[in-house]
């Protein structure tokens, strides 16, 4: 069964990563934070909640999720390459091992109400499922540009039966939709859960979001050392705020030999401004209750991100990755769009495995890596997510005859 | 007399303009002015101070705006920058409380600086003798309240309500003002939510009343001519600071 275990990696008391994390929202918020923190930290190495937990995940989510050999691109690249197929996951995509783990929490925790912010729709979607699982109120919050481009997550989550709010504020996507989020939360501060959707916001969900995604990595381990009987060389993900990542990464972090690489959005290319590459291109900032990298002008006024894919379109990004970063334990690298979507064809055609657009950037990665140095190694990449989502936009981008 | 302090979103909707609005409100009997720093994502606001912070932003505002507006206004009233923590952090701490000090302004008011995250910054912020306005919320306990107002400078916030600037909820308060009494005597100032209409019932057991979406949602009224704006914003001023003293 899997339960998180103390990491090198964690934060200090005060939800440090070095001098990433912390907890910078409003007072109203703090004692909210506290009762979470202390809610926690009763259940992290708890062997009832993660069984409670390890039920869903067996039986509803359908984990654990495959590790599987992909031989069409393997043969193609000159490498073993394994896809950890998070896209075969209920819902689509890794959002729900974290929803389902929030959820039971907030259900201990005496809490009615969940809200959500989504980009794509894929966090929202996962929310909402768990909120009907577990009988809880949901709403969601959604940029009113993703309201408009995503119609078919938001008409899922109705039908799930949660509201859903179109932000039309700023920029008018997730980083929008997470201001409104956080300010009906400071408003219902008393009786309403937030599940945030990734290893970001403040102190302790960056911790607690990457217990509930580390079971990616935990199952990756004990699945490649079953077939290959050794550790992998690679292991490769994509970021928008960075859970599928660290799910994926953190188990391996302390091992000897494995590099792990974490690939942002480059957009357009990060020589232009329309990327999302916070780490490659931004500075340590504050927002949304943290201090990470973000996209930022020379007042500190946060700049808009941009990405084909609408998981990946945040100008921020979780402060463990930052910190990561920063020590040199992780590698961090951008995919452009172009890039992205001439992956997402490939591995379609040649694996007959549609991918997110997001985990489209982390294919790309490995598909453009020199091959003296991937020859003959053993790489493991996250499928995040399935592109069942992305196929309205991906059939207006491409043209088949 | 119960004080009352004025937020104003800074360079809304241009300098000049933010610089006679403080002025006309210390005639009419603010105490104190909060320059707020227009900041992208502003999410312990309501739609008002969101929508003046969005549009200062739009208008071109810059850092410079807000420097330029406190030396003009700062021997004339006791003036503080109110914004949140991205902007401060940017620019640098020292930076910013250095300049704050150069230009005559008082202290900063962060909103989304709670305690724990203030500590590295308040020996700066003492050298330069910049106060760093504390956040007492209705949400906290007994225990935190000691603990975040130990050693309080200049006035406490205290948040009215659970929620964003400028909405029409309301708290019983009685138990958290008498919390806060009991360990500081820094005076206490009570805001979100303060209008004409909320000011008497608000400022009861309180110092003074801190008042911002009023004053900004007459700064955005499209109607008025920058005259009249401030004509109504005088009065609502001069009306707001007889009803807190009556």
């Amino acid at each position: 069964m899997y339960i998180p275990r103390i990491s090198k990696f964690d934060p200090d008391q005060n939800g440090h990563f070095g001098k990433f994390g912390g907890k910078f929202v409003p007072e109203t918020l703090m004692p909210v934070l506290e009762e979470l923190e202390k809610e926690y930290a009763k259940v992290r190495f708890d062997q009832d909640f993660w069984s409670d937990v390890e039920k869903y995940f067996k039986d509803y989510v359908g984990r654990p999720s495959a590790l599987y050999h992909a031989k069409n691109i393997s043969e193609e690249l000159g490498a073993k390459i394994y896809l950890k197929r998070e896209d075969l996951n209920h819902t689509g995509a890794h959002k729900v091992n974290n929803t389902i783990s929030q959820g039971l929490l907030a259900k201990r925790m005496g809490k009615k109400r969940v809200i959500a912010e989504t980009g794509a729709g894929q966090h929202g979607v996962a929310t909402a499922t768990v909120a009907a699982l577990l009988g809880l109120e949901c709403e969601v919050f959604m940029g009113e540009k993703d309201v408009q481009r995503q119609e078919l997550n938001v008409f899922r989550m109705k039908l799930l039966g949660a509201k859903v709010h179109s932000v039309k504020s700023g920029s008018k996507t997730l980083k929008d939709a997470m201001n409104e989020a956080i300010r009906y939360w400071v408003t219902h501060a008393r009786d309403t859960f937030y599940i945030i959707g990734t290893v970001a916001g403040p102190h302790p969900y960056p911790m607690m979001v990457r217990d509930f995604q580390a079971v990616i990595g935990y199952e990756i381990k004990g699945q490649i050392l079953s077939k290959e009987a050794r550790m992998p060389d690679f292991i490769v993900a994509c970021i928008g705020g960075g859970s599928n990542a660290i799910g994926t990464f953190s188990h391996f972090l302390e091992e000897e030999g494995v590099t792990c690489i974490g690939i942002e959005a480059g957009g357009l290319g990060t020589d232009t401004k329309k990327h999302g590459a916070s780490l490659e291109k931004g500075s340590p900032g504050v927002l949304h209750g943290q201090m990470s990298y973000l996209l930022q002008d020379e007042d500190g006024q946060i700049l808009e991100a941009h990405s084909i894919s609408a998981g990946l379109d945040y100008p921020g990004i979780g402060p463990e990755h930052a910190f990561l970063k920063d020590e040199g334990v992780v590698k961090y690298a951008s995919i452009t769009d172009k890039e992205a979507l001439d992956a997402f064809v490939w591995l379609s055609q040649k694996e007959g495995i549609i991918p997110a657009f997001e985990s489209s950037h982390a294919l790309a990665y490995v598909r453009k890596m020199p091959k003296e140095e991937i020859k003959n190694k053993l790489i493991v990449i996250t499928v995040s997510g399935r592109g069942d989502k992305d196929m309205i936009q991906a059939k207006s981008l491409l043209k088949f005859d | 007399m119960k004080q009352l302090v004025a937020y104003i979103t800074s360079g809304f909707p241009d300098k000049n303009f933010s610089i006679d609005v403080a002025l006309s409100l210390k005639e009419s009997g603010a105490d104190m002015l909060e320059l707020g720093i227009p900041f992208s994502d502003p999410v312990a606001d309501g739609p008002i101070i969101e929508a003046a912070n969005l549009k200062a932003l739009q208008n071109g505002f810059s850092l410079n705006t807000v420097f330029d507006i406190s030396q003009a206004i700062s021997k004339n009233i006791d003036t503080l920058w109110m914004g949140y923590f991205n902007p401060f952090y940017h620019k640098g701490f020292d930076f910013m409380a250095k300049k704050a000090q150069d230009l005559g302004v008082s202290g900063f008011i962060i909103p989304d600086l709670p305690h724990e995250e203030t500590l590295p910054y308040l020996s700066t912020a003492k050298e330069h003798n910049v106060a760093l306005v504390s956040f007492v919320a209705p949400t906290d306990s007994k225990e935190r309240i000691e603990k975040i107002i130990k050693n309080a400078q200049k006035f406490i916030y205290l948040v009215a309500y659970a929620g964003i600037t400028g909405s029409g909820t309301s708290e019983d308060l009685t138990q958290t003002i008498g919390y806060i009494k009991e360990v500081s005597k820094t005076p206490l100032f009570v805001g979100f939510g303060v209008n004409a209409k909320t000011a008497q019932e608000k400022a009861k057991g309180v110092d003074g009343v801190i008042v911002g979406s009023a004053f900004v949602e007459i700064l955005l009224d499209g109607t008025l001519k920058n005259g009249e704006k401030i004509t109504k914003i005088s009065s609502l001023a001069k009306e707001i600071k007889e009803k807190i003293n009556s």
